[in-house]
């Protein structure tokens, strides 16, 4: 059986959370016989990085993660990941905030931070305001609902295991509880064109793939105006649309809450089927000769 | 146990929205694996944030400072706590003395991030701790015992640290509670497994705690809310100490700013307790890093020279 090992960062936040979550995707998604031995770890140095196919980044304090990772030797690391290789990724709450290519300056410390990036948005940080502003909401969450066009690449067999695991209702998802704690939302989606121009630190690396459009997955309507705190929200997001508060682009998905403080594993279960997609479009790939991107990502043990 | 009604707290529950306690205790596993810092100014909370500290604790003097000149140790003066909050973007903290409902609401007005219902200050109450569940305001409390933690999460406590003993430098006394507290657990986990229930009850009056939390405890082996390291923490090797021993994070309060280079140790101790398993990395930050604060053996205090002893 094929192991694949997953990560989740661990420097600092609530990453035992997501593993834990991880363990019960893995049971839900793919009960026994499994087509794949997962292997959930904790990263904290770039060869744990180099071993994992996928990577969640937890929450936590944004700040702290991103200084530690720089003195750790991770933030390049992360970056290629992310960015050039195109690994699966998922950010909640601080992860979110690393994962986007811009964070509001007037929400971010002093002298600014330092982001991974992969996700054309500017994220703004503590959008609803302090821990005491801090609440829990039922979330519509359609792309939970089993997407035919996804399903329908899975080879025939695992189309029963996914459909058996997704029993759940399948075309309206009930809502999910969501958790914000001090939470950011995705105040402006940025034009893709932009970054293909992104110099710096990148400059003399080889160009980075154009990215697909920024998909938004959930809103949280109204919130805005019914939030009792002092601090005026700077999104621009219309007040018909709420706040984004999940997205998808690509590879990389972000939610501003955290589905890891719950008892619900289906976000877990989706990102999971997600991650083990691409990483067999990835084999492929690989196998047809195309050019390969790194390491093969399955391997026999 | 306590018995207080939220009125008598001051908190009648008028059109005050509480979030809920899942809320209270998600920001604190937000916080694990980090290291909260005191910080008595802007300057200081901003070396901190850039440290990488997870949160920083707002004071007007730090425990060592407390220690020194004695007397009666009260909230923070609101200027000095609202400096740091416009100075910094990660959570801030700040302490209330025992049973000081007020200087609780006063902080929560505040909108501090986590009270801190602390011994480093002088109590406020002989009898009772604050009724935390009333508070829009997570709740952290000291504990030397499982007895301790479980009467403080039934209060409404959402996290938890050892007491240790503040203002030291000397690690010795977070380590006996949190051995401590492992210890009581794992008891409770033995007198389930042999006894059932009947002996969770028993245990739980020896212990003074609400049964059906000790039972929950028993049964994964683990404190319901998140427990970080505090009380004499003072360097990259004590903060690793602690996370070895199962904390899920560490409080620093005078071990940096005591020191001979603040910004040095404070960056030290964050990367100890990301890489707390890795002794090379732990070799690595605690090359030199100046003077560490001289600190008291806690073997040569009298009883009633500690802190650890207020509250109960």
């Amino acid at each position: 059986m094929p192991t694949l090992t997953i990560g989740v960062l661990a420097l600092q936040g609530g990453f035992e959370e997501h593993i834990n979550h991880l363990r019960k995707a893995a049971a839900t998604a793919y009960p026994s016989p499994s087509p794949y031995q997962f292997n959930f770890i904790q990263v904290r140095t770039p060869s744990q990085l180099e071993s994992s196919k996928g990577l969640i980044l937890p929450g936590g304090e944004s700040t702290t993660i991103s200084l530690v990772a720089a003195e750790s030797g991770l933030l390049e690391p992360l970056r290629d990941f992310v960015k050039h290789r195109r690994n699966p990724v998922w950010g909640t709450c601080a992860g979110a905030i690393l994962l986007a290519d811009e964070a509001n300056a007037t929400s971010t410390k002093k002298g600014g931070q330092a982001l991974i990036g992969g996700l054309s948005v500017r994220v703004h940080r503590n959008h609803f305001g302090r821990q005491v502003e801090s609440f829990i909401a039922d979330l519509d969450l359609p792309f939970l609902s089993s997407s035919p066009s996804a399903e329908a690449q899975q080879p025939e067999a695992e189309v029963e295991t996914a459909a058996a695991a997704s029993s759940s209702s399948p075309s309206t998802p009930s809502p999910f509880q969501a958790v914000f704690i001090r939470a950011p939302i995705v105040e402006a989606i940025l034009p893709i064109a932009s970054e293909s121009t992104e110099g710096g630190a990148e400059s003399g690396a080889s160009p980075l793939p154009v990215r697909p459009p920024v998909e938004t997955l959930a809103v949280l309507p109204g919130r805005k105006h019914r939030a009792g705190f002092s601090r005026p929200s700077e999104s621009d997001a219309p007040d018909a649309i709420g706040d984004i508060v999940a997205v998808r682009q690509g590879n990389v998905f972000a939610t501003s809450f955290h589905p890891e403080l719950t008892d619900d594993v289906r976000i877990h279960v989706w990102w999971l089927r997600e991650v083990v997609r691409a990483v067999e479009a990835a084999a492929d790939e690989g196998v047809g000769g195309e050019k390969t991107r790194g390491p093969v990502p399955v391997t026999s043990v | 146990m306590t018995n207080e009604s939220a009125a008598q707290n001051g908190n009648a529950a008028d059109d005050k929205q509480i979030p809920s306690f899942a809320v209270k205790a998600g920001l604190a596993q937000m916080l694990k694996g980090g290291v909260i810092m005191d910080v008595t100014n802007a300057e200081q909370a901003r070396i901190a944030e850039e440290a990488g500290a997870c949160a920083v604790m707002a004071l007007e003097r730090v425990p060592a400072d407390i220690r020194r000149d004695g007397g009666v140790a009260r909230m923070s003066d609101p200027a000095i706590i609202r400096e740091i909050q416009e100075a910094v973007t990660i959570p801030v903290m700040a302490k209330a003395r025992i049973g000081h409902f007020v200087e609780c609401q006063i902080l929560e007005s505040l909108g501090i991030d986590y009270i801190d219902e602390s011994e480093v200050l002088t109590p406020a109450d002989r009898t009772y701790h604050v009724e935390k569940h009333g508070f829009k305001a997570p709740f952290v409390c000291g504990c030397r015992n499982l007895g301790e933690a479980l009467r403080r999460v039934a209060e409404g406590a959402a996290m938890l640290r050892t007491k240790g003993e503040a203002g030291t430098g000397d690690v010795v006394e977070a380590v006996t509670h949190v051995k401590q507290v492992r210890a009581d657990i794992a008891r409770a986990q033995a007198v389930l497994a042999s006894e059932g229930e009947v002996g969770i009850r028993a245990l739980a009056r020896e212990l003074e705690v609400d049964a059906s939390l000790l039972k929950r405890v028993a049964e994964e082996g683990r404190l319901p809310v998140v427990n970080f390291a505090a009380g004499g923490v003072a360097t990259p090797a004590d903060a690793a100490l602690m996370m070895q021993l199962g904390c899920d994070g560490v409080f620093v309060g005078s071990g940096i700013f005591k020191s001979g280079d603040p910004a040095k140790r404070a960056k030290a101790i964050v990367r100890a307790t990301t890489h707390f398993r890795d002794a090379a990395v732990l070799a690595e930050v605690s090359t030199g890093l100046g003077e560490a604060m001289v600190g008291i053996n806690c073997d040569s205090m009298r009883p009633e020279e500690k802190m650890a002893g207020r509250g109960w």
